[in-house]
This record gives C-alpha cells, sequence and structure tokens, in this order.
C-alpha cells in the first residue's frame, strides 16, 4: 500500500509521487503518516518533512502550511514555501540567518509584527539549513524533523 | 509621377507601424510564456486548497468559523460583491469588452445590486464610466507578484462580507484556456458552497476521482477545527483571488500576443497589395511615357 502525496506551494508543485511513508511537524507535534490515516487536516510548523520510498529519504523544508490527508491514502500539503534538500544553496541559507539573527538583536527596537516576521525568517533560515546539510552528509542524519527551539 | 508618391508613403507608414506591432508581439509572447508557467504552476495549489473547502464545507459544523456562517443583518438579498480583474492596458482586442458583457449579463439575468472591488486600470475605467459603485480598487502589478500581496484584498473581502452587506461575493475573471483561447467566468467565492465546482471550468487535478471515493468520512482536526480553520480559510481564499489575478495575467498577455500576431500579418499582407499596386502604376507611367515619346517622334518624321 502506498501514498499519494504531493506538496505544492502557491508558486509550483515541488513533489509529487507514491511514497511510503512521511513525517511532517505540526503544531500538535511530529508526525508520520503511514497508509490508511484517518482522514485529518492539521497545520504545519516551520520544520523538516522527510518522505520515505524504499530506502529513499527525501527531505524538504517547509515554512509553514497544512496537511490534508484525505480518504483513499491521498496526501496532500499546502505549504507556504518549501524546498527540496538539493535545492537549498547552504551559502546562502547561512547568510540569511546571521541577517536574522542581526535583526534579532535589535529586537528592543522592532514593533510587534516585525519582530514576529524577523523571528520566522530566523527560524525559516536555520531549517532550511538543517535540511541542506543533510544532503552534504547523505542521508543519514537523525531525523528529528522539529526545530530545536 | 501621378499617384506613385501616395502609395510610396502609405507603404512606409504601415511599415514603421508593422515594426511596431512586430516589437510588442514579441514582448508580449515573452511575458505570456512567463505568465502562462506561473498560472499553471499555482493551479494545483489552488484547486487542491478549494477541494479541500469544497470537502470540507458540507461535512464540518459551521459553528467552528465565521466564514462558514451565514452572516446576519441582510440588507437585501440581491446585493452582491464583485472582484473584476481586468488589464492595465489596451490593445487586446475583446479582452476587456469580452469580460463586461459576461459581467452585465450575468448582474442582468439574476436582478443583483452590485458593489464592485476593482482590480486593473480598464476594469476600473468602465465601471467608472458606468457609473457603477466601486467600494475600493486595488492596483495590478505589471509583473506577478507573490501570494503576500493579495492579502489586504482578501481581508477586506472578508470583512465585508462578515458585516452582512452582501448575499455573496463572486470573482469576474479571464480563465486562461490556451494561448489562442481565454474564457470569461464568473466564480463565487463566499458563502462557501460543495455544487460551486463549476462545470465549465476544467480542472487540472482530477475531477473523476473526487466522486470514486467515499462520501461519508469525517475530518480529525489538529490541534482543534477552529484553530485550522481561522488559518487555513483565509489561505483558501487568498490562494483563489491570487489565482484568478495570474488566470488573467496569462490571458491578457496571450490574447495580446494574438492581437499582435494579427496586426503584424495584417500589415504584411497590406504592404504586399500596395506594392503591387505600387509597381502597376508605376509599369502603366513608363509605358505611357513610352508612347507619348514615340507618338512624339512619329509626329515629327
Amino acid at each position: 500500500m502506498k501514498l499519494k502525496f504531493q506538496i505544492v506551494t502557491p508558486e509550483r508543485v515541488v513533489f509529487s509521487k507514491e511514497v511510503d511513508s512521511l513525517t511532517c511537524p505540526t503544531e500538535m507535534g511530529q508526525i508520520t503518516v503511514l497508509p490508511n490515516h484517518i482522514p485529518l487536516i492539521a497545520s504545519l510548523m516551520p520544520g523538516e518533512l522527510v518522505v520515505r520510498h524504499q530506502k529513499d529519504e527525501e527531505h524538504i523544508a517547509v515554512s509553514g502550511g497544512f496537511i490534508e490527508v484525505r480518504p483513499g491514502n491521498d496526501i496532500v500539503i499546502l505549504a507556504d514555501t518549501a524546498e527540496r534538500s538539493d535545492e537549498i544553496n547552504a551559502e546562502r541559507a547561512e547568510q540569511a540567518k546571521k541577517r536574522a539573527e542581526q535583526a534579532m538583536q535589535q529586537a528592543s527596537t522592532l514593533s510587534k509584527e516585525e519582530f514576529a516576521a524577523t523571528e520566522a525568517a530566523l527560524q525559516r533560515s536555520l531549517v532550511r539549513l538543517k535540511v541542506a546539510k543533510k544532503t552534504h552528509r547523505g542521508h543519514h542524519g537523525s531525523s528529528d524533523g522539529i526545530l530545536n527551539q | 509621377m501621378a499617384g506613385t508618391l501616395e502609395i510610396k508613403r502609405r507603404i512606409k507608414s504601415i511599415k514603421s507601424t508593422k515594426k511596431i506591432t512586430r516589437a510588442m508581439q514579441m514582448v508580449s509572447a515573452v511575458k505570456m510564456r512567463k505568465a502562462q508557467v506561473a498560472t499553471l504552476a499555482s493551479r494545483s495549489y489552488s484547486d487542491l486548497a478549494w477541494q479541500i473547502i469544497s470537502n470540507l464545507s458540507s461535512k464540518i459544523d459551521p459553528k467552528y468559523h465565521k466564514l462558514l456562517q451565514k452572516p446576519e443583518s441582510k440588507i437585501d438579498p440581491k446585493k452582491i460583491g464583485i472582484i473584476l480583474i481586468t488589464s492595465n492596458r489596451g490593445l487586446i482586442g475583446g479582452f476587456n469588452a469580452n469580460l463586461n458583457n459576461v459581467l452585465k449579463k450575468y448582474v442582468e439575468a439574476h436582478e443583483l445590486v452590485a458593489e464592485f472591488v476593482s482590480v486593473g486600470k480598464k476594469g476600473r475605467e468602465v465601471l467608472a464610466r458606468t457609473k457603477q459603485n466601486i467600494i475600493a480598487d486595488f492596483p495590478k502589478h505589471d509583473k506577478t507578484v507573490g501570494i503576500k500581496e493579495i492579502e489586504p484584498i482578501s481581508e477586506m473581502i472578508v470583512s465585508e462580507y462578515l458585516s452582512g452587506k452582501y448575499e455573496k461575493i463572486v470573482l469576474v475573471y479571464t480563465h486562461f484556456v490556451s494561448t489562442i483561447n481565454q474564457k470569461p467566468v464568473i466564480k463565487q467565492i463566499l458563502p462557501f458552497t460543495n455544487t460551486n465546482h463549476q462545470k465549465d471550468l476544467p480542472m487540472t487535478t482530477s475531477d473523476e476521482h473526487d466522486k470514486s471515493r467515499p462520501l461519508h468520512f469525517e475530518y480529525t482536526f489538529e490541534p482543534t477545527p477552529d484553530k485550522v480553520l481561522e488559518h487555513l480559510i483565509p489561505r483558501i481564499l487568498e490562494s483563489q483571488i491570487y489565482q484568478a489575478i495570474l488566470e488573467s495575467d496569462a490571458s491578457e498577455h496571450s490574447a495580446r500576443m494574438i492581437m499582435m500576431k494579427n496586426a503584424t500579418d495584417a500589415a504584411t499582407e497590406l504592404v504586399d497589395d500596395l506594392t503591387f499596386a505600387y509597381n502597376q502604376l508605376r509599369q502603366a507611367n513608363i509605358t505611357k511615357e513610352l508612347s507619348e515619346i514615340t507618338a512624339g517622334r512619329i509626329a515629327l518624321e
């Protein structure tokens, strides 16, 4: 039994394939979806999504969105942004992280919205870095998909 | 040489017009390709999002989200809000006119009292000229924008709808079918109804296996229905408006590209015809002069 899995962002279809299982960070914690899951709708948190198919693992960095598990092993993820590990430029992610960290240091001068936006940016870049590192080491890193906050 | 000069001038002017239309055709073709790619790429998202809401709206208790309920204090059941998405520029043939005709027919057929939110200059101009009630105008950007830019539109629509002013909210835009075929559509986005899958709208994600699915199932929500829906529903609305704008963009550039291609082709034909006429006239003049000279010589002998 396989899962029909697709992950889409407003800009494109990131990944669409049959898979064995999928692990993603939701608001309630990390969940793994296997075949015959009950219909579910949950919010995603920024983090790392792991898709398993036989021996292959694919890591995808997401920055929030929704997962819908439909009856018939049909899984749809509507992500705000999503990048496969091989698409992430580690250098750029590192720079983005530094920028966000610098901005966070001036937290006292930021408005509430700006603070939230910067924090989200920092989280995103952390996730991307983490996912990016995974490809460079091969696919056998730890799979604690949720951010260590 | 009588007449030839006039034709020569016309050929020259048509040739320079042709240069312009050809340049516009090239520019539109590039924009068209970009807009088409963007439209097709994001169609999956908006289709899937719309499927979720169609799946949900019939199954879920309306108490979990205010947009699932009918707003109270209705003034007039015929009053609707229309988001009209048109282009900023002209020279697209019947692109905007077609949309306006469809809109007019729709409003008249249902005897609706409509208020408008316009996106795009051309639509706003028409609405202003026909003295329609425009409640808001959003600028349409010339290049493809991110979904973030849609937030203000969708927020405004939601708050207007919740205030109970409108029976429903519809999107009016041009749906992109192919480069040579674009279709004006009217799509209801609020309230959500699951009969809302318009038959005339081609869906990219397969509609058929929708039906083969078990119909009776309930979704589990994590953490809770109201929390998930609070984020999910605005996101879905945004994606619908976003997609409509992308569709309209792709349609606009495709239509303009085709129009400019037609204009260029017509100019080529016209230049050919005129060149032929010019040569005929020139030859006729030469023959005439020759015969005059010959006649003169004969007279002298």
